[in-house]
């Protein structure tokens, strides 16, 4: 796929969920219906390299980070990091791979409980993970941390409860914490999109610049795609579930070969108001992900369709030297 | 031009036993018919607070709202609740950003929109108000199947067309969007603000729209109001403040935006945070984030400095400019005079 070695491969990996409310005919055959949230995505991600997932609510983006994440179990497929399978690693050593694997949530507010003062929260991982000998050396990495991070007096914020920080300086401690054990392989899912424009910058940057200290790979998930553009290598876009198109972050964003990503592409509002646009239109909004198909997920709302569309789901072809899209009127 | 709405010394308070929150502070704002202006500031900078104060929808036991706001020859912060009845929808009406959950789950959308029709026009007949219906929905691109359809069958892009449909039932001089295109998707957010941009240029309509996302103001606004921690920034023409920003608090923010186009520049936030706004501050509200502070701002609050004849600024770094004027108008002045 790529001549640079991969570091982090994903592997079809898929994410069904059983249908619970079936219909009585359904009842009576016994079919089972699933969601297919994540359907055989497989991606494959060098090393220190960020990867941007972009795509509409409900696509299965976060269900992806959180099947990487190993928060749920795979309905199949696996990921390799460095070529150890993570089902394997995370079987014989759950600990060893959460030190590898880490994730960030949207929701600062919600990453923390409440009842805990910062201190306890950033010390416990260290103690399960028999971190440094005893609690004062534990204690100076947290300073540390806290410090390289932008966020003084630290001594001050190790001693204040969750609900006494902002929301900016709660999510740059969930990224802080995240890099405790200097993983490997980062997920953030959407990481900003609950912050303000003028703290985003500044906590966008940080986890660039933890990243590459670290030379990490980053799953970077999010619906903004200015954003995505600005801190991605590559890009994957998604759509009911499966990437349709994965590619170098500007030829993405410059030359989108897939309609859905040219049409999503085309939508995103711009801060220049003279800077003429010309909105791909698209009807509809996207079918369940209950069973979808036959054909191409995207042709009953493609602009591009023709009747073979509905007939195949369109395999993936590369179109320029790792630029791939699956659409067949390419 | 025509007054559509003229807000003088505009203040809302927040109060309760203890303390006192200071949200909105001395507004001053006029927006002429036909003008579409984009209210934009972070959370906390009280946007909602100031459109929730002119629709008197906040509620009177613990706020306190001061000042004047004109609307069609009446005070709408002296209204009663009956003059205001009176005006709601007909000439005011508001889009929030979860206005789809209004929607009653057990009736069928059209008698919700024919209800709410038969607020103003009671004895209004069956079919006029059926195709009053078809015309809105057409508006909004939605099919009359919707009529007879109920909320949980539609989408959330599709409901809130259908809120939308609802608020311009009456044709209202004033149309209040507060956020509400911001819990929708890309693309459809995309399709709606193309919409209410057309559906404009065959309406009759003034429109307000709060949202914290620059980029909804850039394509559907033609004139912007900065607000920051209730104060306002900056106003004028979104063309003029987009490419050109003159307050450094409208400069940070834009900085903080990546862009689609172009070069990656490296972004820059805005440091530090928002002020407590239950304290009252001697100088310029931004002043402990600004780069340009100097021992003026944390002083003297900055008065309105008029740049041209639309566009507004508060900030001491342009006073002088506003004083030399003054002053060279003052001198005309004296030479007319002798």
């Amino acid at each position: 796929m790529e001549a640079k070695k991969s570091f982090v491969k994903i592997n079809n990996i898929s994410m069904w969920y059983p249908q619970k409310n079936k219909t009585l005919s359904q009842v009576f055959k016994k079919e089972q219906q699933w969601v297919k949230a994540v359907d055989n995505v497989s991606l494959e991600l060098a090393k220190g390299e960020i990867l941007g997932v972009i795509g509409e609510s409900g696509c299965g983006k976060s269900t992806l980070g959180r099947a990487l994440a190993r928060l749920e179990n795979p309905t199949q497929g696996d990921v390799f990091i460095n070529d150890i399978s993570t089902q394997n690693l995370i079987k014989e050593d759950q600990r060893k791979f959460r030190r590898t694997v880490q994730i960030v949530f949207q929701n600062p507010f919600d990453t923390f409980t409440p009842r805990d003062t910062i201190e306890k929260i950033l010390m416990r991982p260290l103690k399960l993970h028999g971190i440094e000998k005893n609690d004062e050396e534990r204690r100076k990495k947290c300073i540390d941390l806290l410090e390289s991070g932008g966020l003084k007096p630290a001594e001050e914020i190790m001693k204040r409860y969750p609900h006494e920080l902002s929301g900016g300086q709660l999510q740059r401690i969930s990224i802080l914490r995240s890099m405790l054990f200097n993983p490997q392989f980062i997920i953030a899912d959407e990481p900003v999109s609950m912050l303000d424009v003028s703290v985003r910058a500044e906590i966008i940057n940080m986890l660039l610049t933890l990243s590459r200290e670290n030379d990490a790979t980053v799953v970077f998930i999010s619906h903004d795609i200015a954003l995505t553009r600005y801190i991605s290598d590559k890009i994957a876009v998604m759509y009911l579930g499966k990437v349709i198109e994965y590619g170098d972050c500007e030829t993405i964003i410059n030359r989108p070969q897939h309609p859905y990503t040219q049409a999503l592409i085309s939508n995103t509002a711009s801060i220049d108001p003279d800077e003429e646009r010309e909105i791909i239109k698209v009807e509809g909004e996207p079918p369940t992900p209950v069973n979808p198909g036959p054909g191409c997920y995207f042709a009953p709302r493609c602009f591009k369709a023709t009747e073979n569309c509905f007939k195949q789901y369109p395999e993936t072809v590369e179109f320029e030297s790792g630029h791939f899209v699956s659409c067949s009127e390419i | 031009m025509d007054k559509v709405l003229e807000l003088k010394d505009f203040n809302v308070t927040y109060k309760n036993k203890s303390k006192k929150v200071y949200a909105v502070k001395d507004i001053n704002l006029v927006i002429n018919k036909g003008d579409s202006l984009g209210i934009v500031g972070e959370s906390g900078s009280g946007k909602s607070t100031l459109a929730m104060a002119l629709l008197r929808l906040l509620p009177e036991k613990n706020t306190d709202i001061n000042g004047s706001s004109n609307f069609a020859n009446m005070d709408l912060v002296q209204a009663s609740e009956k003059e205001l009845k009176e005006i709601r929808w007909k000439e005011l009406s508001v889009v929030f950003q979860k206005s789809m959950n209004a929607l009653s789950p057990v009736h069928r959308i059209g008698e919700q929109i024919e209800d709410i029709y038969r607020v103003h026009k009671p004895n209004a007949r069956k079919d006029e108000i059926l195709d009053r219906i078809k015309a809105l929905l057409k508006l909004v691109n939605l099919s009359d199947r919707v009529i007879k359809m109920y909320p949980h069958e539609l989408s959330g892009g599709m409901l809130q067309r259908v809120a939308i449909a609802i608020s311009l039932i009456h044709d209202p001089k004033l149309l209040i969007m507060d956020e509400a295109t911001t819990a929708l998707d890309v693309v459809t957010q995309g399709q709606i603000l193309a919409e209410i941009v057309k559906m404009e240029q065959t309406l009759d309509v003034t429109r307000i729209m709060i949202t914290h996302d620059i980029s909804v103001v850039a394509t559907t606004c033609n004139k912007i109001a900065v607000l920051y921690a209730g104060e306002l920034m900056e106003v004028g023409y979104v063309k003029d403040i987009l490419k050109d920003p003159k307050h450094p608090y409208t400069k940070g923010l834009l900085a903080s935006i990546p862009s689609l186009s172009g070069e990656k520049e490296t972004l820059t936030g805005i440091p530090g945070h928002l002020p407590d706004l239950s304290q009252k501050y001697e100088g310029c509200i931004f002043a402990p984030r600004c780069k340009f502070a100097m021992e003026q701002c944390e002083k003297s609050k900055p008065s309105e400095v008029q740049l041209s004849a639309e566009n507004r600024v508060w900030c001491h770094l342009y006073s002088h400019l506003d004083r030399d004027e003054q002053l060279e108008s003052r001198e005309d002045l004296v030479e007319v005079n002798r």
